[in-house]
């Protein structure tokens, strides 16, 4: 069955520009929008047929949705719509210098809990990440823009890597917290 | 202001007729059901007034089971066929009684299902039954009260609910006999009772303590979109627990041990210590008189400090899911503009004092905390049973708990992660391991821990019938579906041949097909004549709304959208399906023809649906989130 939507790329659905830096909240407003208009609750009188492609329809804008939402998500399907698989294993050797770095700070995250103040330690980390992000946030969009889709590539493995120091420290501050309480 | 439309005098008004729909809230300690009329919604009393059906059932033989206050006040006298509480073993599995512990006093009859049975005196029966004689109840109530027969009904769920338990709650209405328009999670049930009565926007937590449930939602309202960002919470944590906390401290001072207690004596002390609880509520303190037998009287004081050191640890456990869930959502503890406490156990006093401080803010109390999950499921069922066309509700909800499969070693691979909007649907790739294999297993589980033993099996399937190959050459692209229920199906399709894998589903904890169906036919209520004539009679209900759904459609836009041959091809199917409804008694002859006409219009249902997309972008480009005209 060849419902349009189907066909359209995710920028296209949300009538954005290929491109990283996207208005977000334009993207959640025709989010909602297009919920309004395709969501199973509008078809709760019709026929299953409509009810399936609505619940269809529906998946694929909740999809959409979240791929765009999440920065590295949204980078990842970026290389896609150029056809570059981010799964594929051909190419793994990575900036050595940086892998050292985040040894290190996976390091530092271990011996937070030994600190006096370990909360606060791990909130000044989550803004050193931050930061790192919000560069290599920066270097993909350029690379992007000027068709250097390998080294975007690298970019975004290395915004993955923080993500996953991120959610280490976001779960360990959790425990932390849950243990004050 | 919307324009009212009004008949000449002598023409009917409108050929739209109003579909009675209900909101039930299917409670571990108490049930309600509710719906709207005269545009206000509100729950509906028995015939002696009273709105809150206890979720007791007591089974006697040769009698039908008793359901509400009259099965309530056995409970203590007949505890082995009184069965309260049923809610905690919905979807649950014999293995899970062990961890629910020694406080169901009820005699478990051994059986082969994988669903545990309580041996009552007139037979076994499983939590699926049981709540059905609940919900049957409440639809006997509400069709007195309304005079009409139901359309469906809107039944609640706590949002924690996992699969299994949801799946059991709809087998449990199909079993009463009920047409579920939606499963909806309670707290957002609550968020729409109060967010259309307040007109509040922005972030809300919803603050839901059950009897033996509990449940964190945090939404944003706006506009009339309830938009769930995150849940949180604890199928196995309500106000019950209380109850218990005060029983096991009353238990050792009548020099008692846990072991000793008779099932009538158990029943007692909590009945007791449910009624110190509240007593609690008003006063400082609350004397305590309990005479188990001549040898075991007790008399003591239960003061709020005490009381407080009791159930303190269990209400921080949901303060914990409090912080995740915020946590969750992506907002700051300041962003929350409100606090709603619903649900029962909200009652207690000290659950609103540490909730306050926690959310830095005063918890809202004013809507009745029993009544507003009902209200809110009425206002949704009303507008999905159509009663409300006009209307910009729109309910947006999450997944509870990631689902995944089973990966080498024992562990976890996520497929759909938690608090993830539904419907959702993602595909995940598999291959074969040795040469030749034609079938593979696929093991799924529900929950955030790594290792598979943590999870909560959902469902074992087999895939079957795909060509022999290589070892790694076969690609099986296995879909999970989560409907707008939260429910899961699952399809599969090995892509290098296209051949349909079939997909046989073995539910871990719940009930199979052939299960429900031979309790349908065991049921009382449904005379095989009687099933018969229901079902052909719905089948040509379904018939005709097919035939109306298309007419109207063609009628608008046929002109520009069809090609001549597609359209014949519709018509005559159309055609086909109308004569066969008129002239055919044979449900499964009618059900063809309905399909028919379905495969006939796949595709110009689905341009249409299309085109409706295209409005919305469409409107877009040109006004921009411009007011909409008011008097259309």
């Amino acid at each position: 069955m060849s419902v349009d939507l189907f066909n359209k790329s995710y920028f296209d659905i949300f009538n954005v520009p290929l491109s990283y830096d996207i208005d977000l909240n334009k993207v959640g407003e025709i989010y909602l929008k297009l919920q309004k208009s395709v969501h199973p609750d509008r078809y709760a009188n019709s026929g299953d047929q409509e009810k399936r492609i609505a619940m269809q329809q529906t998946s694929l804008i909740n999809q959409a949705f979240y791929t765009l939402k999440d920065p590295v998500s949204r980078a990842q399907y970026m290389l896609k719509l150029k056809g570059l698989d981010m799964d594929s294993e051909t190419d793994t050797t990575m900036d050595a210098e940086f892998l050292m770095e985040q040894m290190e700070f996976r390091e530092s995250i271990m011996e937070v809990q030994d600190k006096s103040d370990p909360l606060s330690e791990l909130d000044s980390m989550l803004a050193v990440l931050g930061k790192k992000m919000d560069g290599l946030s920066k270097d993909f969009t350029n690379l992007f823009v000027n068709a250097s889709y390998d080294a975007a590539r690298e970019a975004v493995r290395k915004m993955q890597f923080i993500i996953k120091a991120k959610k280490e420290v976001n779960e360990l501050s959790e425990k932390l917290e849950d243990e004050l309480m | 202001m919307a324009l009212l439309q009004i008949a000449e005098p002598g023409q009917s008004s409108a050929p739209h007729q109003r579909r009675f729909a209900v909101g039930i809230d299917l409670g571990t300690t108490n049930s309600l059901v509710a719906t709207v009329r005269s545009g206000v919604a509100e729950t509906l009393p028995d015939a002696s007034g009273n709105h809150l059906l206890p979720s007791v059932v007591r089974y006697q033989p040769d009698h039908d089971p008793v359901v509400g206050i009259e099965a309530k006040s056995s409970s203590v006298d007949d505890p082995l066929n009184t069965i309260v509480s049923i809610k905690r073993l919905m979807g649950r599995g014999i293995e899970d009684l062990k961890s629910l512990g020694n406080r169901l006093p009820y005699k478990f009859a051994e059986t082969e299902s994988s669903v545990p049975r309580i041996a009552t005196s007139a037979g076994h029966v499983s939590a699926v039954e049981v709540s059905a004689e609940i919900l049957k109840s409440l639809k006997d109530r509400s069709e007195q009260t309304l005079g009409d027969e139901l359309v469906g009904a809107v039944i609640t769920v706590p949002a924690y609910f996992d699969d299994a338990q949801r799946q059991a709650t709809k087998d449990a209405a199909r079993l009463a006999n009920i047409n579920v328009l939606r499963l909806l999670n309670e707290p957002t049930a609550a968020a729409v009772a109060y967010g259309l009565d307040s007109g509040q926007e922005g972030v809300i937590a919803v603050y839901d303590l059950g009897g033996g449930t509990f449940d964190i939602s945090i939404l944003r309202l706006n506009k009339g979109v309830f938009e769930v960002l995150s849940t949180g919470g604890d199928s196995a944590l309500g106000g019950d627990d209380f109850d218990h906390a005060i029983a096991e401290w009353i238990i050792p001072q009548i020099g008692l041990n846990k072991t000793e207690l008779e099932p009538s004596q158990a029943r007692l002390l909590l009945r007791e210590a449910c009624k110190a609880k509240e007593a609690l509520a008003e006063n400082e303190q609350v004397e305590l008189n309990i005479e188990l037998n001549e040898n075991h009287r007790w008399f003591g004081l239960l003061t709020r400090d005490q009381f407080q050191q009791l159930v303190d640890p269990l209400i921080k456990k949901t303060l914990l899911a409090c912080r995740r869930a915020i946590r969750d959502a992506g907002v700051d503890q300041a962003d929350i503009v409100d606090v709603v406490m619903v649900g029962g156990s909200t009652r207690t006093l000290r659950v609103r004092e540490l909730v306050g401080d926690f959310f830095k803010q005063q918890p809202l109390v004013s809507i009745d905390p029993d009544k507003v999950v009902a209200i809110g499921a009425a206002i949704q069922a009303n507008s999905l049973a159509g009663n409300d066309p006009d209307g910009e509700m729109l309910l947006l909800d999450v997944i509870p708990l990631s689902l995944g499969i089973e990966i080498m070693g024992g562990l976890t691979e996520k497929i759909i992660h938690r608090n993830t909007p539904i419907p959702v649907s993602r595909a995940q790739e598999f291959t074969t391991y040795k040469d030749g294999q034609t079938a593979m297993a696929v093991h799924v589980v529900q929950g955030e821990r790594e290792l598979i033993s943590d999870c909560r099996s959902l469902a074992r399937f087999e895939l079957r019938g795909f060509p022999p190959q290589v070892a790694g050459s076969a690609r099986i692209r296995v879909t999970f579906q989560v409907d707008a229920d939260g429910l899961l199906s699952v399809s599969a399709r090995e892509e290098t041949s296209g051949v349909e894998a079939h997909v046989e589903v073995k539910p871990s904890y719940g009930l199979n097909d052939a299960e429900i169906e031979k309790m349908l036919r065991d049921s009382m209520d449904y005379a095989k004549d009687d099933m018969l004539a229901r079902s052909l009679r719905e089948q040509q209900v379904e018939a005709d709304r097919v035939i109306v759904a298309l007419d109207a459609a063609m009628a608008e836009d046929a002109d520009e959208m069809l090609e001549a041959d597609e359209r014949d091809a519709i018509l005559k199917a159309r055609d086909i399906l109308l004569q066969t409804k008129q002239t055919s008694n044979d449900v499964q002859e009618i059900k063809q023809a309905v399909q028919a006409v379905e495969r006939a219009s796949a595709s110009y249902v689905a341009k249409r649906m299309n085109a409706s997309v295209q409005k919305t972008m469409a409107g877009h480009k040109v006004e921009e989130f411009t007011v909409e005209d008011e008097n259309k």
